[in-house]
């Protein structure tokens, strides 16, 4: 690539890193918490894109892999003594592994029916870990509030020398781990993988006769989408301090499909306008109204009307503007 | 540009506008003890005001037009209490954020009401490192009298689940001598809390549960659970269920053409309006003879028709929820809880700090509670942390509950 | 031996309402090519209308009945005229977006109109059971399986012997070769929903008497009906009946017998046979398997 070409993005990158680092010092911390939940969905997000946007698999049940991901977040630090920060990778590793394993079976299933199976596979999610009440404390949940290992519930942590509340410190854990996912993501599909990717998803059979073994990156991008939920689904366990079968309902999977969508397939950039969108809307539409049943109606009616006005997601909008201003 | 790409352009601007403007329009406090001003207090309560358990909403509904009839009248030691109430649909990770929106951001003195047992201990332990009063918790697990000493600022209101259930099952073993039980509950520490009392309450007694179904609090229907209960032959039915799958329990017994010869059930499923529904318009005579407790005064029992509490309390109804249901006894039970709510914070002071509020109401000896039965006190001291634990039985007959025997006490271990 | 038999009978009956239900989703996928997300909702919508006009307006059952099959039927075409329609040239997806929107802000004007509180809706068949060997079998459960074959029948008819149905099935499976030979092939996509949209407010119809109506009445049903519709085939209106009937009995069966199931795996249980069958065959017991156009 030419180097202006690549200039643009990494000028831009830069500028958000900076943003993310100063903003706290602007917000109260209440906002910077909120802020923090953006970055764990933008983390699921980058993973569902990678899986849906890019090879064209539709997955109803990322919910279930955060789920995994906060599970064994919650496990780990409550039986086992480990601090939070090191159950992250572990978390992300398990997760991935059991997104790749599913792939296998899953390459059977196309389209609709892979939706439908990540679709039961999340409704069945909340129901399984009840069963299984000795190892994940059944319908109580486990609750890590309080725990030494867990890094800050109300102290103030130290890090390189500075003193940060507990909401700081959770936006910058999960900012860092947003944006250095950001890059990694970018990195893979940008290259070979990349491309393979978009084969997979234009045409299948083209890209078989092509040569791209499609079980090979098909079951890879479920394993790297369900790597990158499993790193969310543990943050998720960190900063609500507490899982149990309803952290990870069914309505999760759905709404992450929907930021996906409304972010932009197959686009990184409009994700964090997708994560964004699926943190505050809930809030901004009980502002509008808090009758009962209201807050849904907004959000429903919100939902439609952006498919209408930005049919490409965010992702589109910024594409549109960006041929304009090349004008 | 396109006109299409300008709609959207500025749509999109005008949204981050909104967004961000409410960003910062959160303000921080920094009084000593937040949410208490010379002339307010500011409360926060998580509700299911949408989602599977919206029949719930009441509770938070009832208990917020007490306090506008408080207000009306003054307030407390002058102040006007303001209860800011969330929609956590039930779910306990949306009552964490919810909660943490209003003690950091909205910065409320107390959180109050808060309905649902996995919901109020998802925000216990929190609240309690806050040093926020969790009051009146609205859950009957023993948990929240129980565990004081690791939790203070934590405190329940209601029976416990397992008192309650251990008073119906002390009658069933005073009355049926050696029956055998049937028990539908739910699959939950709600109803395995009140299944614990019942056998605990029958346990000198040569009455036993033969048969326990657990269902899903997300079932769609509890068929197969009441056929299974049927086939076991017992002669007492246990409904330990939400609304509407108690009402569901009632039916299928009835289209199963089993008539058990004594029912039971819990005082959450037994609202009047839900037995109406259950009775099918009269034609399912299940119903006819179910034994519950309440601790409440029901307002479609014929006795109250004219006391001057529930005149108070459709009064007040018409005044600030005129477009709720009157008949339903959760109204009755919000206001209950903010009536304690109003005695325990006018004991607490002028000077009213949150340190000063726990202490009243882990002492508190409160009488004169309008909606609660006559006899039934508030009462709270050093190893007892829990408010109500007295009950009357009630029989469902010919369309409404008649209560019936005297007071029944539980000191929960 | 009673027992098991009882336990069939419970299960044929829970068994026929997700039958309906998967019948609407059936329909609609069949017509349009479409999963609906939104069907449960309107559903609900149908019937809260249909309790409004028995029980505040005083209507006498099947005139009410009439009334309600009528206004879903508008509702659907509208919806998709509206709504769906501007978006159908996009991907999959986008449809699938609106269709949850639809969920959501249905579901809220249902519980903003008529709160959350549990209805009781009158039911066109007697309650009356009647017992043969110890098995308690309700009129009503025969009335609904009835329903639901007769359904199935019906549709059946129109798409195999109708000009209406052949036009649908031609819409749905080529829109452009079926333009070419002078089918409407937006007007067939709106027959679809309208027709789906009726047969959602049949299935709550029969579900809101035993299971009663609240805002949630099917949210709690549309994850069977989809189980259901899976199994038996995403195409097929046979297999969303036989799909339905087999699934209620088998969960009623594996929660009762099989302890490890107990309550809460009954679901899961369910939906991992189905995996295993679309594993098996991807398209269903009935279903007819996609053939990939290169």
């Amino acid at each position: 690539m030419s180097r202006a070409r690549w200039l643009a993005p990494v000028v831009a990158f830069v500028a958000l890193a900076f943003l993310v680092a100063v903003l706290p010092s602007f917000i109260s911390t209440f906002r910077a918490q909120q802020l923090a939940y953006v970055a764990i969905y933008l983390i699921a997000l980058i993973g569902l894109n990678v899986l849906t946007g890019y090879t064209g698999q539709i997955s109803l049940g990322h919910g279930a892999f955060m789920a995994i991901g906060g599970y064994t977040t919650a496990i780990l630090i409550a039986d086992h003594g480990v601090k939070d920060i090191w159950t992250i990778p572990i978390a992300g590793i398990l997760t991935g592994v059991v997104g790749f394993l599913f792939g296998i079976p899953a390459l059977r299933l196309s389209g609709l029916y892979l939706a439908l199976a990540t679709f039961a596979i999340a409704v069945s999610m909340p129901a399984v870990i009840k069963r299984f009440e000795g190892f994940t404390g059944g319908g109580s949940g486990i609750n890590l509030f309080g725990l030494p290992d867990l890094t800050a519930s109300l102290t103030p942590v130290t890090v390189l020398g500075r003193e940060l509340t507990f909401n700081d410190w959770l936006y910058y854990l999960c900012w860092t781990i947003a944006l250095v996912g950001y890059v990694v993501a970018w990195l893979l599909l940008r290259g070979r993988t990349g491309r393979a990717f978009r084969a997979v998803r234009d045409s299948e059979t083209a890209a078989q006769s092509s040569g791209v073994s499609l079980p090979k990156y098909k079951t890879l991008a479920f394993g790297v989408s369900a790597a990158y939920a499993g790193v969310a689904g543990s943050l998720f366990a960190i900063a609500t301090t507490f899982v149990n079968p309803d952290t990870f309902p069914i309505a999760l999977s759905i709404l992450l499909l929907v930021g996906v969508v409304v972010g932009g397939l197959g686009s990184l950039v409009g994700l964090i306008a997708g994560a964004v969108f699926i943190q505050f809307l809930p809030i901004w539409s009980q502002e509008v109204s808090k009758s009962p049943g209201a807050p849904a109606i907004v959000s429903g009616v919100v939902l439609i009307a952006l498919m209408f006005v930005l049919p490409m997601g965010f992702a589109g909008l910024l594409a549109r503007v960006r041929t304009l201003t090349k004008r | 540009m396109k006109p299409k790409l300008t709609f959207a352009l500025t749509a999109l601007v005008l949204t981050l506008a909104i967004g961000v403007t409410a960003a910062f329009a959160g303000t921080t406090r920094s009084s000593a003890d937040p949410g208490v001003t010379s002339t307010s207090i500011l409360l926060g309560t998580t509700s299911p005001l949408s989602g599977v358990a919206s029949a719930y909403a009441s509770v938070a509904r009832g208990a917020d037009a007490y306090f506008k009839y408080v207000n009306a009248r003054g307030g407390v030691n002058g102040r006007k209490i303001s209860d800011t109430i969330v929609d956590d649909q039930y779910n306990p990770q949306q009552t964490v954020l919810a909660t943490r929106k209003l003690v950091e951001q909205d910065g409320v003195f107390a959180m109050f009401n808060t309905l649902g047992t996995e919901q109020n201990l998802a925000i216990r332990d929190y609240l309690n490192a806050n040093k926020v009063p969790q009051l009146f918790a609205a859950s009957g697990a023993t948990a929240f009298g129980s565990e004081s000493a690791k939790y203070p600022y934590t405190i329940g209101l209601q029976p416990s689940y397992q008192a309650e259930g251990w008073v119906l099952g002390k009658y069933l073993a005073r009355t049926q001598g050696s029956a055998k039980v049937a028990v539908l509950f739910q699959n939950d520490d709600y109803g395995k809390d009140l299944l614990n009392g019942l056998k605990k309450g029958m346990q000198r007694s040569k009455a036993r549960v033969v048969a326990a179904e657990p269902f899903e609090a997300t079932a769609p229907d509890v068929q197969s659970q009441m056929a299974k209960l049927r086939s076991s032959g017992a002669s007492t039915l246990a409904i330990f269920a939400t609304p509407k799958h108690a009402i569901q329990a009632y039916v299928f017994a009835n289209r199963l053409n089993w008539k058990p010869k004594l029912t039971l059930t819990n005082a959450v499923a037994s609202a009047s309006n839900i037995m109406l529904l259950a009775s099918e318009g009269g034609k399912n005579k299940v119903v006819e003879g179910s034994v519950s407790i309440v601790f409440l005064k029901d307002p479609t029992d014929p006795k109250w028709k004219n006391d001057a509490a529930m005149k108070l309390y459709r009064s007040i109804m018409k005044r600030y929820a005129a477009s709720a249901n009157v008949d339903d006894v959760y109204h009755v039970y919000g206001m209950a809880a903010a009536w304690t709510a109003v005695e325990a914070l006018r004991k607490a002071g002028k000077n009213l700090t949150r340190s000063g509020l726990v202490k009243v109401t882990s002492s508190m000896n409160f009488s004169g509670n309008p909606f609660l039965l006559p006899g039934i006190g508030l009462k709270t001291g050093p190893g007892d942390h829990f408010p109500i634990e007295q009950m009357v039985l009630q029989r469902w007959h010919k369309g409404s509950w008649k209560s019936f025997g005297g007071i029944w006490g539980y000191r929960t271990a | 031996m009673a027992d098991f038999m009882q336990q069939v009978v419970v299960g044929l009956s829970s068994g026929s309402i997700y039958a309906s239900l998967a019948l609407a989703l059936v329909l609609i996928h069949r017509a349009t090519g479409v999963i609906n997300f939104a069907q449960g909702e309107m559903a609900t919508l149908s019937t809260y209308i249909a309790w409004t006009l028995t029980t505040n307006h005083g209507w006498s059952y099947w005139p009410a009945f009439a009334f309600t099959l009528i206004a879903s039927f508008v509702g659907g075409v509208a919806i998709h005229q509206g709504v769906i329609r501007p978006n159908e040239k996009g991907s999959v997806l986008r449809v699938v977006i609106v269709t949850i929107g639809l969920l959501l802000a249905i579901n809220g004007l249902v519980t903003l109109i008529w709160s959350g509180e549990v209805r009781a809706v009158p039911s066109p068949f007697p309650t009356r059971t009647i017992e043969i060997g110890g098995v308690a079998i309700s009129i009503q459960d025969i009335g609904t399986i009835g329903v639901v074959l007769a359904t199935v029948v019906v549709l059946w008819l129109m798409f195999q012997y109708t000009k209406v149905g052949l036009a649908m099935r031609a819409a749905a499976v080529n829109p452009a070769e079926a333009r070419l030979v002078g089918v409407r092939v937006t007007w067939m996509l709106s027959l679809g929903w309208g027709l789906a949209a009726v047969l959602g407010a049949i299935s709550g119809m029969l579900a809101a008497p035993s299971v009663f109506l609240d805002p949630n009445l099917m949210a709690a049903l549309l994850i069977y009906a989809f189980a259901a519709a899976v199994l038996g085939g995403i195409d097929s209106p046979i297999g969303a009946v036989v799909g339905g009937l087999v699934l209620g009995v088998g969960l009623n069966l594996l929660g009762t017998y099989v302890d490890f199931v107990g309550a809460d795996l009954r679901l899961p249980g369910a939906l991992l046979v189905i995996l295993v069958v679309l594993l098996v065959k991807p398209s269903g017991i009935f279903g007819k398997t996609e053939v990939k156009r290169v």
